[in-house]
């Protein structure tokens, strides 16, 4: 039984995620500003400018706030590696996740808390020694065992290896999201098929596709039990949450700054329902159950315990994308907010909205609010069952919207099979 | 003549396209993307016009270019 508080850390692609992160209950968010971080190519990075703004949300909900600068660095990247470090020092940023030498060398000389990101793959107790000289917190190589965690958390223990900081170096380790192929990110595939480098945060996901094996003798092909050879599916490790908390894991971290806001809503609030759970020793078999089942609603490849268990052989998909139980379709976006009768405004752009629909709104300020329609007005013509696209709409909501807050329906992924 | 664009704050900085055209293009030391010489910019797109000789080495970049923010095209 761990004494000491356990993170549980999520990922932050947007505002709307940082803000569905703090909701479900994260000690800390993470988050890549400009180009140099693992998911360089989505459109949603936030840039220098961001941070300020970052640092202060993160502060008034008591979050720990990491920026992600982990992609190989060359020395044309060297000057903006410096006005980034220096731009979240000045902001009130906690940490800097950090791969690359030069980066944990700038941000140490800037008296920044490191943290060693798994592109560093730490597989053992000797380069947690060393990387001990700068860093407080490591993430250990998604390859390990919980055997291998364990062993190396003991070891940390009984060797005192401490950080910068003065206190014992603390372990982090995956505990939700993708895995990868290759390890932990040291991938190739996309570089060598579309000159794409997953090493520089632009991997365009080769692995996640379906192949045929081709006998070039004869040109027979061959499709492997029907399943993406490549493409494991998603670790998820609530199963034995009590078993890799024992090992002397301390931080857990979820994987997906590429993912939706109400993915990491719903992931972060059940692995913090979890780690309570752990601390208050009131885990049980059918509370795990109910948590798979409501994450099998947001995006996954479906779920497996990783390499937690010392598996030969990996799990792999056998579907391109998702298997998500539960989609969502935009609807239209925010108008008005009625603040004394707390009803929300809508216009409806697309698909029509119904009495007795689940409804999600998503913005900056709101998160990720969900709510059943139990009245509707359509177009200050009173009730209504049903609103079109073009009609302004109106439901009760306990929160204020915003007129960038997106209305999504809620619907079973087999209703859109 | 040619005419070259580049969608520079999608640049993640690869330096592909210094490598097979190091003659139009650059990377900035100040933000480590790369910059497209001489070129003027409009909306958060760089433009140049260059002589034909350039097709070659500018066509290469185009397509080496991982996050499709360079095109080339004759005029």
């Amino acid at each position: 039984m761990s004494a000491l508080p356990i993170e549980l850390m999520s990922p932050a692609g947007s505002f709307e995620s940082m803000m569905a992160a703090i909701q479900g209950g994260a000690n800390s968010v993470y988050f890549g500003v400009e180009q140099l971080n693992m998911r360089a190519r989505s459109s949603i990075n936030f840039s220098i400018s961001d941070l300020p703004e970052i640092a202060a949300l993160c502060e008034r909900y008591h979050v720990r706030s990491y920026l992600t600068l982990n992609t190989i660095i060359y020395d044309h990247d060297v000057r903006m590696v410096k006005s980034l470090l220096t731009a979240a020092k000045a902001a009130g940023i906690t940490a800097v996740i950090a791969a690359d030498q030069a980066v944990i060398a700038m941000a140490r000389q800037l008296q920044m808390e490191v943290h060693i990101s798994t592109q560093v793959n730490i597989t053992n107790l000797e380069t947690v020694r060393f990387y001990s000289l700068f860093a407080d917190v490591m993430v250990l190589s998604r390859e390990l065992s919980i055997r291998q965690i364990k062993d190396i958390c003991e070891g940390i223990q009984r060797e005192q290896i401490k950080g910068p900081s003065g206190k014992l170096v603390e372990i982090e380790v995956f505990a939700h999201g993708a895995l990868c192929m290759a390890v932990s990110g040291k991938c190739y595939l996309s570089l060598h098929t579309q000159n794409s480098s997953a090493n520089r945060g632009a991997c365009l996901q080769n692995c996640r596709r379906k192949y045929k094996v081709v006998d070039m003798e004869e040109g027979h092909e061959l499709e492997i039990d029907n399943e993406y050879i490549m493409s494991p599916k998603d670790l998820c490790t609530i199963p034995f949450i009590d078993q890799l908390l024992d090992a002397g894991v301390r931080v857990l971290k979820i994987e997906g700054r590429g993912k939706g806001a109400e993915y990491v809503k719903t992931v972060t609030q059940y692995y913090r329902e979890a780690i309570d759970a752990y601390n208050a020793q009131t885990l049980t078999p059918e509370k795990i159950n109910n948590w798979m089942l409501a994450m099998e609603k947001v995006y996954n490849r479906g779920f497996w315990g990783g390499y937690m268990f010392g598996q030969h052989l990996g799990e792999w998909t056998n579907t391109s994308g998702s298997t998500a139980t539960q989609r969502k379709i935009y609807l239209g976006k925010g108008n008005n907010y009625y603040a004394k009768s707390n009803i929300a405004e809508f216009k409806i752009e697309s698909y029509p909205l119904q009495v007795g629909d689940t409804v999600m709104v998503i913005g900056k300020q709101i998160g990720v609010v969900e709510t059943t329609i139990t009245s509707l007005h359509v177009n200050d013509t009173g009730e209504a069952t049903i609103a079109n696209k073009g009609d302004l709409c109106a439901f009760p909501l306990n929160v204020p919207i915003h007129k960038s807050d997106k209305l999504y329906k809620i619907v079973a992924a087999e209703e859109m099979a | 003549m040619i005419s070259i664009t580049q969608q520079r704050d999608k640049c993640i900085g690869c330096n592909y396209c210094v490598e097979v055209a190091p003659n139009r293009w650059r990377m900035s030391k100040k933000d480590g993307r790369s910059t497209l010489l001489d070129a003027k910019e409009r909306r958060g797109f760089w433009h140049i016009k260059v002589p034909d000789h350039e097709w070659d080495a500018n066509e290469a970049a185009a397509k080496l270019c991982p996050v499709k923010i360079i095109q080339v095209k004759q005029l």
